[in-house]
């Protein structure tokens, strides 16, 4: 399944061919992870251009200022308003784009508050423990800027796994 | 009095032979380190695959390259063999890895214009200020003939490093790197090379583990500094070595903003840290100095005038020394 998503990304399955994958992708968590999990790593390897720099800023500027959904019966308010949007955007396309890039973002936010905790508790405890060691934290910070021929593959020794 | 005559005569030709041979090595410099350019322009606009071995401190790598230039564009994937490959993704510089850490797979952002065998900058002149360069006999590497160039400091500032650069494509096969008491500090060299000749780029893409996370790694807060220092600047510095970048960045574990400086010769790079000690705040008092060197990177912190100022870089000591002490602040 993951590899017919992956093959729909790539344009290796007409749309008209894919028809079981949405329906997969409504129904089944593992789907929609898969398509945002492949979404972020395009994202990522197509740089920057795709997310401006404020991107994250913005959205959450826009989305402050969107009405807060209280009941499921206000969705119908803002099927309403979706109509009155979609008239005023360029393409169609657009908005399924945008829903992809929330989704990814959303998803990205989901996950980035747990490996951060752990990470710094790890490095610090290595810290401690090795005194005379180089202190990490400036040694990532300085292979991050200005990478050493092999730092690119092989980690730092004092460098939190 | 034939001896004497003799002794002369050969005198003047041992003289002559001295002059031809000084003149002879001043002209084939020049033309070593044109190999050396070609070397640089190689590793960018050649298209190729093979596998590379880095080895740095205790650790060993194999590194599997896949690199294609398509007349604008570098496009290059290195998968680091192994259980779980981390891969590195690289297009015109820059740099996308793919971490396998525990459960996840952290993405990380670089920006990077010397990964092998691209190690050297296309433009030398800082180089040639700083390094001599003389060949020695060719060997062969990764089964092909290659031209040993040797790569020397002119003062004990930097390291030495000796390349390998094939001989008929010009590419560089092996790059290591040595201390000043000559032992190997970092080492990378083909095993396996083929040139490619195809522009499909089907292959630029990472391998996807189905079962894993893909997680952004945290954003660390970086801003461009372009403004000049207030409090603090930076006098004499190390022969060779100027001023690239400045940022302002969040370390973590540090409450405040830290200042940071690159410095570079062309070919080894140097990062000072500048941050302020905040007062009255109850921390862990760092050691008023500290100097150690782990594998090939050298580490000097010091306290000066109510700040805490670091030097971290792949240089011997004496290099992260000077710099932190050629910070000077203003009262």
């Amino acid at each position: 399944m993951s590899e017919q998503i992956s093959a729909l990304m790539d344009d290796e399955i007409l749309l008209e061919d894919a028809k079981h994958l949405f329906a997969s992708m409504h129904s089944n968590k593992q789907s929609i992870d898969a398509w945002s999990q492949y979404h972020l790593i395009g994202d990522a390897m197509r740089g920057d251009q795709v997310l401006s720099k404020n991107f994250k800023q913005n959205l959450m500027r826009q989305i402050d200022m969107e009405p807060t959904v209280l009941a499921p019966k206000s969705a119908q308010i803002n099927a309403e308003k979706m109509h009155e949007l979609k008239d005023r955007l360029p393409v169609k396309w657009s908005i399924a784009a945008s829903f992809a890039a929330v989704m990814v973002v959303g998803w990205m936010a989901m996950h980035q508050v747990q490996p951060g905790s752990q990470a710094s508790a790890i490095e610090i405890a290595s810290a401690d423990v090795t005194e005379q060691s180089i202190p990490s934290e400036y040694l990532a910070a300085h292979f991050s800027s200005v990478p050493s021929a092999s730092s690119y593959y092989i980690q730092s020794v004092n460098y939190a796994e | 009095m034939t001896h004497f005559v003799l002794a002369r005569s050969f005198a003047s030709a041992t003289l002559i032979a001295v002059l031809l041979s000084s003149f002879n090595v001043h002209a084939s410099e020049e033309g070593l380190w044109q190999v050396l350019q070609k070397a640089a322009v190689a590793a960018r606009a050649l298209s190729y695959k093979g596998i590379f071995v880095c080895q740095s401190a205790k650790q060993i790598r194999s590194v599997e390259i896949t690199h294609m230039y398509d007349g604008q564009n570098e496009f290059a994937r290195n998968v680091v063999l192994g259980n779980s490959p981390r891969e590195v993704l690289n297009q015109s510089g820059n740099v996308v890895i793919y971490n396998p850490r525990n459960e996840k797979i952290i993405i990380e952002k670089r920006h990077g214009q010397n990964m092998f065998p691209a190690v050297l900058p296309v433009d030398l002149t800082s180089i040639k200020a700083s390094y001599s360069l003389r060949s020695n006999e060719n060997e062969r590497v990764a089964d092909r003939s290659a031209q040993v160039l040797v790569l020397e400091p002119k003062d004990g500032l930097r390291y030495s490093y000796r390349f390998w650069i094939d001989t008929e494509y010009g590419l560089l096969l092996k790059s290591v790197m040595f201390n000043n008491r000559n032992e190997v500090m970092e080492s990378i060299g083909f095993n396996q090379l083929t040139l490619m000749n195809t522009v499909a780029l089907d292959w630029f893409k990472p391998r996807i583990d189905h079962n894993k996370n893909y997680v952004m790694e945290q954003e660390q807060e970086i801003v461009a500094d372009t403004g000049e220092p207030v409090d603090w600047e930076v006098k004499a510095l190390p022969a060779g070595y100027r001023k690239v970048d400045q940022l302002i960045r969040k370390v973590p574990g540090k409450p405040e903003l830290v200042t940071h400086v690159i410095f570079s010769d062309g070919l080894a790079s140097v990062s000072l840290f500048i941050e302020h000690m905040p007062k009255g705040v109850k921390q862990k008092p760092p050691p008023k100095i500290m100097l150690t060197t782990t594998g090939n990177t050298s580490f000097y912190s010091n306290v000066n005038n109510g700040h805490l100022v670091t030097v971290i870089g792949d240089v011997p000591e004496a290099t992260v020394v000077q710099i932190a002490n050629a910070v000077v602040f203003k009262k």
